[in-house]
Order: C-alpha cells, then structure tokens, then sequence
C-alpha cells in the first residue's frame, strides 16, 4: 500500500526497498534534470563567447581562449606540439590555410615557428562573458525595454489591488439590487481568454488613443475578474462585527475599507500581488498587438524580436533571457509558499 | 499596516492618498448614503471591466459580420454570414485543402491534435507526480517546488531556453549523440516540431496541475486507506476505489483548465517555431492573431468570426466542466 | 443625559417581521435587559438603536431627540459585541484610539482618556498587544475599554459574556454591574440568560416572537410574571404548571414546593442530590411532570409517592388566554 500513500515516517517501513521506491527515486531525480536543466544550461550558455556557442559539442561552463599580448596586440594562446616534439605555449601571430605562425610570448623577437594547426590546441580557462549582458544594455534597447517592463509590472500590479479590493469589498460587505447579477457577470467572464477578444479590444484601445503607448498595455489587464473572485472570497471570511464595530466607531465607509478590511485582506492581497507581477511580466500575445514602436517594447516583445531575426544573436538573446527570468526566480524563490497556497485553494493561474 | 518596514515606506503615498480621499468621499457619504458609496467602490474596477472586456465581447459579434482591413466599425461595410462561410465553406472538413480557407483548417486540426496530446500527456504525467510528491518522501516541499518551476516562466523564456536546446547543435542532440542516435532537426522538421511544442508545453505547465491533484491527494482522509489495509485490499484496488473516485473532483478541474488552455494555445509555441515549419505548428490563436494583425492582406473581420467559432468551443468546455463537477459534487 | 424611548417600532426583512410594535422607555442611568429565547428580536431591537438597522417604521428617540434618521456614529453611543469585535491588526492602544482619532480628538486628550479607561479595567499592560494574543476575559475588557473611551450618553452590550467560561462570566458579570454603579451610565444588555439577567438588571424586558411580553424590576418578573411565558421562561428550575378542573392553570416553582402531610401526591421518577437542597423528578396524580426543589439531602426511590406542601400565596393562577389572573 505505501505505493500509493505516504506513511507515518520515512521511505518505506523498514521491510528494505520496494520496486515503487526505487520508481519514485528515479522519477523524481530524473524530474529535476529535466525541469531545473534548461534553465541551468541557458544560465550556463549566457555566459558564453559566440565562439563557445557555436562549439560542438558544447562545453558544460563557459570557456573562453587565453590570450597575451604580443608586440602591442591581444594574440590567442596555443599548446603546441613542435616537430621536435616538444610541447610549448605559444601565441599565434597569423595563419594561412592550415599553417600558423607562431610565436613564443616571453621571445617575441625570435624567429616565429611554422605549424600545422592540427597540432595545436587552445589554451582555455573558465571565463564568463559578462559582456553577453551588458552590451545588451548599452548597444541595443534593452535597458528601455527593461525598464517599460517593470513600469508595466508595477503600475497594473498597483492598479489590480486597487480596484479589485475596491470591487471585491463592495460584493462582500453590502447588500444592494444586483449584487447578484454583478458577481454572475464576474464569474462568466472568468474564463473570457484575451484571443476570443483580440480583434474588438484593438479597436477599443485603438479608439480610446492608447496604441503605442505603454497604458494601452495596462489598462485591459487590470479588472481581472480572478482578482475580485479571490479577494471577495477572503473578505468572506472577515467577521461584519467589525464593520459594525467600525461604525460605531465614527468610521466613514471609505475608511472602513482602507483602515479595517484591506490590512486584514493582507494574505489575499499578497498571493494576488504575486500573480500580477508574474502575469504582466510575462505578457505577450497582448503586447505585441499593442505596441509597435521599438522604444515603447516591453523585454518579452524586445527578446522575441531579437529571437526571431535571421541571423539571431544568441549569446545576447541568451543573457537577456536569463535576465527576463530573473524577477521569476525571485518571486519563486522567496514566495512561493504564498503561490502554492493560492493555487491549491482556488485554482488560480 | 504596521509590519515590514519597506512597505510601510513604499506604501507611504498611498496612504496619504488614502487620508485625502476621507474628507471628500465623507461628504460624499453624506450625500448619497451607503448606495453612493457601494457606486463609488464598484465604479473603477466596473468601468474598465466594461470597456477592456464586456464591449469587446459584445463588438466581436459586430466584426465578424463587417468587412474591410479598417478597425473602425462605423468604416467597416455589413457582409452578413460572408466570414462564416468562407470558414466553414470545405468539401471534406478533414482535408484542409480541399477548404476555401485551407489555413483555418489546418489551424483548427493542428489544434485539436496538440490538444488531445498535450492533454493527455500532461494529466498523466501530472497524476504520476502528484502520486510520488504524496507518498513519504523526505524534502517533500523542495520536490513540489522542482516541478511546479516553470510554471512560473513566461512563454517567451520557455520558448527560447528550448530553442535553444532543440537546435540542430543543442543539448537535445549533443545526448542523442552520446546515446549512439542520429540527430534530429527538432525545430525545422514537420514531425518533431509539432511534438516539441507538444512537449515544451507539457514542460512549461505540468507543475500547476500537479498542484491541484497533489491537493486533492492530500484532502483524502488516511483512515480509508488504513481501513482498506485492514481489510487486506490490493493496492491496485485501493487506487481505482478509493483514490481515483475521491480524487474526480480535482481530476475533472485538472481535464478542463488543461483542455481549455491548450484550445488557446499561443504564445510558448509562437516563439518556439513561430508556426512552422510550413504550417505544422499553426494554431487556433496564431490564425486570430495573424489573419487579424500581421498579415499583409489583414481581415478583422475574418479574424473575429474565428474567434467566435473558437469562443463557442471554450464556452461547450466551460459547461462540460460545470455540469460535470455538479454531477461530481452531487455523488458524494 | 441617557433616556432612550422606542415608539411603535416595527422591522421586518422582507416578508418576516422580527420587530411588531414595539414601545418602550428606558429611563436615564438604568441598567436595562433584553431576554428572550432566541429569535425572539433582542439583538435586531439593539442594533435598531444603535443606528446599525434602520426600522421599518417608528420612532426612535434619544434624551427627547429623534434619532431614527441618524446613522449609527451620530448617535452617541458605544457598543460591546458578541464577539468583542476587536480590529485584530491594531493594538490594544489603537483599538481604543480608532473611534476618537475618527472624531478628530486631540492627541493628548485620546492619550488621557485610554489612560483613564485602562486604569479602571485594569488593561495598562496590555495596551501594546493585539488582540490575538489576549485571553478570552481580557479581550472582554478591552472590548469594554474601548466603548468607555467614547464616553457615550448609554452603553450597548450584545450578549457580552456568552464567549466567556462559567466562572469567568460570574466575574464579569459582578465587574460590569460594579462599572455600572461607578459610571452610574444607561446600559442596555441583551443576553439569553435569564441569571444574568436577573442579577444585573435594574429592570428587564421580556421579549418573544418580536414583542414585548413584560417589563419590570427582575423580583417584580419573579413574584408576579404577567403572563405563562413570563413565568415560565423567568426562574431556574422552570415553574411547574398544573391544569386544574376550571381551565385555569396553576403555577407553583420547584423553590416553593416542600415536604409535609396532606399536599400534593407526588410519584418520583428520580432525584438528584446537590448538596444543600434535592431536585426531585416526579410525577402529579394525573400525570403532569412536576419539579421540586426541597432543602437538605433526601433520598426517595423510584416510586415512592411523597407528599409535597406549598403555601397559597406563592401559587399562580394563569386563565385559558395564559394571562395572570
């Protein structure tokens, strides 16, 4: 039975390994080269020269050829096998076909050897190309690509907790006429996906001025009906006696919601922060029919544009893929208790 | 709030704001009584509800019977049924070809083979997780967070990290090299690309579902299963009578979120092969997008009459789920 | 400063009315109960007051002003909840505070006044923890503190004891009557416990089914209940009613009932000792159960037949409308 369910205890109950222990190992083992892998190589591959990236097969760290100055140049460093053979370093001063001249770097004025560039190999250290992601940044736009992401990330990040609790508190806490009808519209539209609308909501941030321009991107994101749903759900739970409370207490209504139900929402809140900021961060499909000028792009758009030219850049695109998965990570890393919690209790995503 | 000094800080200003806004919205109050205030609470998140998601949702049905490349619908001349026929206008619907709009077709089949196998490997690959993070492994929380990882990366990312590896000289082929295989041109070639974007989007979204039947797992009491030990029942048996029927609920969420999802199937799979090669990897969402926006002969009209035809496939799915977990829900 | 008068109140929710015409008058510095069973409308009728509820009709007045129109904070007074309704984000402190910051008091004068109130409740340590990590009773304080500091014209308290334990709550119900003398302000207590009620209330009113069946001083309610109800519901063990041949009911409490020659035949089911006094469990000559409560230790078996005396005086009579006659 412990197959199935886990038992008080560890692995197993003493009675040695069953064949389903051994399964579940590999399972799991295998599980996590195949989920954490291809994040670690793209982290690894960033950090490569366009020369190790074209290498094959590949190298698992970033390695990059010595080089030593020469006569006032940066020349490559090589292990060569001599005719005599001895084995020297020595720096390569040019090559024709298959024959280089080679140069010993502590006798720069000897007579440069002859040889055959089978018979060299380079001299590699681990070396991380750090210059794979800042040129990015001073070269090309990713800086302002960067920038409109995380304006996009926090501004409707700010604006959903605003308006959702403000809508969430109103369908919880008062009864009126067509409080009904409201939270029907909410939920029926849940599971409206932005493709359905594409072409209408164009036109509508078209007709309102907003293309090209980094609010037309926000704006349709905020009134998720997700957020309402899971906010009013928690402010379910906070007692009216407190409202009650409140009132008695000289509170205005406004500061009933902003004194007394949004700190104590603070959970709901939190886990709905965190989806934001994953949600809008990672937007695609929506932007990309937004925005057209390169300047307004958001890092999804800007990453996809590289990606997609002919002779694509991939120790640039690499860099900023591991820097568009950075704000991620983060939030995994440190949040993700919150996140597992809100999925496991409302199917949220 | 009082706890944590950098959003106390960070929230500084719109407290402020909020403090401002007493002595107006009081006055308010005064006015109009409680059902001016419940107005102002619903007012913002109402309105761009309303403009962002209910008007499109009711102009859609505007643009589909409209014709033109313009946006604006006062531009646009009413064509009737045109779109619809032209998308339905086939002499054998299973043969794109032989269609008058051959790439909606072929849109519409590539979506619904990538359904039924991104589906169905994923809720078996999922369940088989969520049965091995329940059993009593040590350092359960860090192997829960191993596979929920990607869930949490944006498609672009997803699309390029595979990308990447799938290559004609990635790590895909640099292990089919070392096990002795020839190499595959995952991306490029019509069979392997369809599969890839099968399997990167298994990858990128297996770890949610496993969530939600890990949940589902750890919601069954434990006595039934010291009961069922009790009575010597085989394992086996155990699964299909006590844990599989206990577990429809969360397994009837998993089937339709995952079903519903893959119908919109768009972004990780148009940055992995941007649809190709040729048309393998075209998708329901790339033909509204494309037919739309990015051709050069663009048919909004055309665009939305495709989307309504998508929409009545996810509102069947929708229904299927309610009226399923209603049956569900009444057997217990 | 403190009278409040309810004319002809009604309330209903949609098509149930829970209030039916109520008229009352509490006079300034009592300390009124509301009793009834449940769903009898004692908590709707405070919440009508309070200004949380609006009713359906009547008027609602407060040291001769109309207050029906005025919502809940206008009307000068605090309330004590079921529940204590302590905002659980804020400090003791703070919770006292709320309600004076939202009426623009002074610092200082905030500052004086929690001193003042924690003082008497003997709350001062407390003031800078939340309420999560404050016991039942001292939530209870806190919860008192906090309607203190208002310094209101008359004190709502909704079943405020019903979270405490058994010896708790016959502390609590001593301090509040001892508040009640030094602050010598109107309360109005809502409670189903008819002890409470009994030995706080300078007078109770007797709620059923949203009308007021008595009100009057708690040995008035005892000696003459106006009606079976009243005298059914006021009194622990129940009064024992026993039809008699004219139609008429009469009333006897266990209390009155003793032990002599030539009273009434009494077939015991069982009795049960508590020490000081015996509660007996029996049976009239024509089957009516009948409690009896007789001092000392008695030990009868099941079946013995006693006899048992009680004085003319303390007898009820009820007529066939179930009024006291």
């Amino acid at each position: 039975m412990r197959w199935l369910v886990a038992k008080r205890g560890r692995t197993g109950d003493g009675r040695g390994w069953h064949w389903t222990d051994i399964a579940t190992w590999v399972w799991l083992i295998g599980g996590t080269i195949l989920m954490f892998g291809p994040a670690v190589w793209l982290v690894l591959s960033s950090f490569k020269t366009p020369a190790a990236l074209a290498e094959f097969p590949p190298t698992l760290l970033p390695f990059a050829q010595q080089t030593v100055e020469v006569e006032g140049e940066q020349k490559p460093l090589y292990t060569v096998t001599l005719a005599d053979g001895t084995v020297r370093t020595m720096a390569e001063l040019r090559r024709v076909g298959i024959v280089a001249q080679m140069v010993d770097p502590d006798d720069p004025g000897a007579e440069p050897a002859r040889v055959n560039i089978a018979d060299r190999d380079p001299v590699r250290e681990v070396d991380f190309a750090t210059e794979n992601y800042t040129e990015p940044f001073m070269r090309f736009d990713f800086f302002l690509f960067l920038r409109n992401s995380v304006f996009v990330t926090v501004m409707a990040t700010i604006i959903t907790l605003l308006t959702n609790s403000m809508a969430a508190f109103a369908l919880s806490k008062y009864e009126f006429r067509g409080r009904n009808a409201v939270m029907l519209l909410i939920i029926a539209t849940l599971m409206v996906p932005l493709s359905v609308i594409l072409v209408p909501l164009y036109s509508v941030v078209a007709a309102t001025g907003l293309m090209n321009n980094l609010w037309g991107v926000i704006l349709p994101t905020v009134a998720t009906p997700t957020g309402v749903f899971l906010l009013r759900q928690y402010m379910l739970t906070i007692p009216d006696e407190l409202l009650d409370a409140a009132r008695m207490d000289h509170a205005s209504e406004w500061q009933i919601y902003w004194r007394i139900v949004l700190p104590l929402a603070a959970p709901a809140l939190a886990v709905l922060a965190i989806f934001s900021v994953v949600w809008r961060w990672n937007d695609f499909l929506w932007p990309l029919v937004v925005l057209s000028r390169k300047e307004l792009y958001t890092l999804q758009i800007g990453l996809n544009t590289y990606a997609g030219e002919l002779n694509v850049q991939w120790h640039y695109i690499l860099a900023m893929t591991v820097v568009a998965m950075i704000p991620v990570v983060l939030v995994f890393v440190f949040l993700q208790r919150f996140i597992t919690a809100g999925i496991a209790g409302t199917g949220l995503k | 709030m009082s706890n944590g000094g950098a959003t106390h800080y960070l929230t500084a200003p719109l407290r402020w704001l909020a403090r401002a806004a007493d002595v107006p919205l009081r006055a308010w109050q005064r006015m109009t009584g409680q059902g001016g205030m419940i107005a102002l609470f619903l007012l913002p998140n109402m309105a761009i509800f309303s403009i962002f998601v209910l008007i499109p949702l009711g102009m859609n049905a505007l643009y589909s019977t409209t014709g033109g490349v313009e946006f604006f619908l006062a531009d646009r001349p009413y064509v009737g049924g045109e779109h619809y026929a032209r998308l339905m206008d086939c002499e054998n619907y299973l043969e794109p070809r032989s269609c008058r709009d051959d790439m909606f077709w072929i849109a519409v089949w590539n979506t619904a083979r990538f359904v039924i196998f991104q589906v169905g490997v994923m809720t078996l690959v999922a369940m088989i997780t969520a049965l091995i993070l329940n059993r009593a492994i040590p350092a359960k929380a860090f192997w829960r967070a191993v596979f929920f990882f990607p869930v949490l990366l944006s498609p672009v990312v997803v699309g390029l990290i595979w990308r990447w590896i799938l290559q004609r000289q990635g790590l895909a082929n640099l292990a089919m090299f070392e096990m002795g295989l020839e190499p595959v041109n995952w991306l490029t070639d019509r069979f392997w690309a369809f599969f890839a974007a099968v399997g990167v989007s298994v990858w990128a979204h297996m770890g949610f579902y496993t969530l939600i039947l890990l949940a589902g797992l750890q919601a069954i009491p434990r006595d039934l299963y010291e009961a069922a030990e009790m009575d010597g029942t085989p394992p086996f048996r155990v699964f299909y009578r006590i844990t599989l029927p206990l577990l429809m609920p969360n397994l009837l969420v998993v089937l339709v979120l995952a079903l519903i999802r893959a119908v919109q199937i768009f972004d990780e799979a148009y940055v992995l092969t941007g649809g190709g090669p040729g048309t393998s990897t075209m998708f329901m969402t790339q033909y509204i997008y494309e037919s739309g926006f990015a051709n050069l002969l663009r048919n909004p009209g055309l665009a939305a009459a495709a989307s309504i035809l998508m929409a009545l496939v996810l509102v069947v799915l929708t229904l299927c789920q309610l009226w399923l977990s209603r049956r569900a829900g009444g057997d217990r | 400063m403190g009278a409040i008068e309810l004319e002809n109140i009604h309330k209903s929710f949609g098509a149930v009315d829970v209030i039916k015409d109520v008229s009352l008058n509490i006079p300034e510095g009592e300390l009124t109960v509301f009793v009834g069973p449940s769903g009898c409308g004692k908590s709707t009728l405070l919440r009508l007051i309070s200004g949380l509820d609006q009713p359906t009709s009547g008027r609602i007045l407060i040291d001769g002003q109309d207050v029906t129109r005025r919502s809940a904070a206008d009307r000068g007074l605090a309330m004590v909840f079921q529940s204590y309704a302590l905002y659980p984000h804020m400090s003791v402190r703070q919770n006292m505070a709320f309600g004076l910051e939202n009426t623009r008091m002074p610092r200082a004068e905030i500052a004086s006044r929690i001193e003042e109130a924690a003082r008497l409740l003997e709350i001062d340590p407390l003031l800078d923890r939340r309420p999560g990590q404050l016991s039942g009773g001292q939530r209870q304080r806190v919860a008192i503190g906090r309607a203190i500091v208002r310094e209101p014209t008359a004190f709502l308290l909704d079943e405020p004891l019903s979270n405490l334990d058994a010896e708790l709550r016959g502390t609590m119900r001593a301090e509040l009557a001892a508040l009640h003398g030094r602050l010598g302000k109107t309360m109005i207590y809502v409670t189903h416990d008819q002890i409470e009620a009994m030995t706080l209330a300078d007078r109770i009113v007797v709620l059923r089914g949203g009308v007021v069946e008595q009100v009057d001083t708690p040995l008035n309610l005892f000696n003459a209940p106006a009606n079976r109800f009243v005298a059914g519901f006021i009194g622990a063990p129940k009064m024992n009613f026993l039809p008699r041949p004219d139609g008429r009911t009469m009333g006897i409490r266990p209390q009155h009932l003793r032990l002599g020659e030539g009273g009434l035949p009494v077939t015991v089911d069982m009795a049960e000792n508590l020490g000081a006094e015996t509660l007996i469990h029996g049976r009239s000559e024509d089957g009516h159960t009948l409690l009896a409560m007789v001092p000392g230790q008695v030990t009868p078996e099941r079946g013995d037949v006693l006899s048992l005396q009680y004085d003319e005086a303390d007898a009820h009579y009820f007529g066939e409308d179930g009024l006291r006659q």
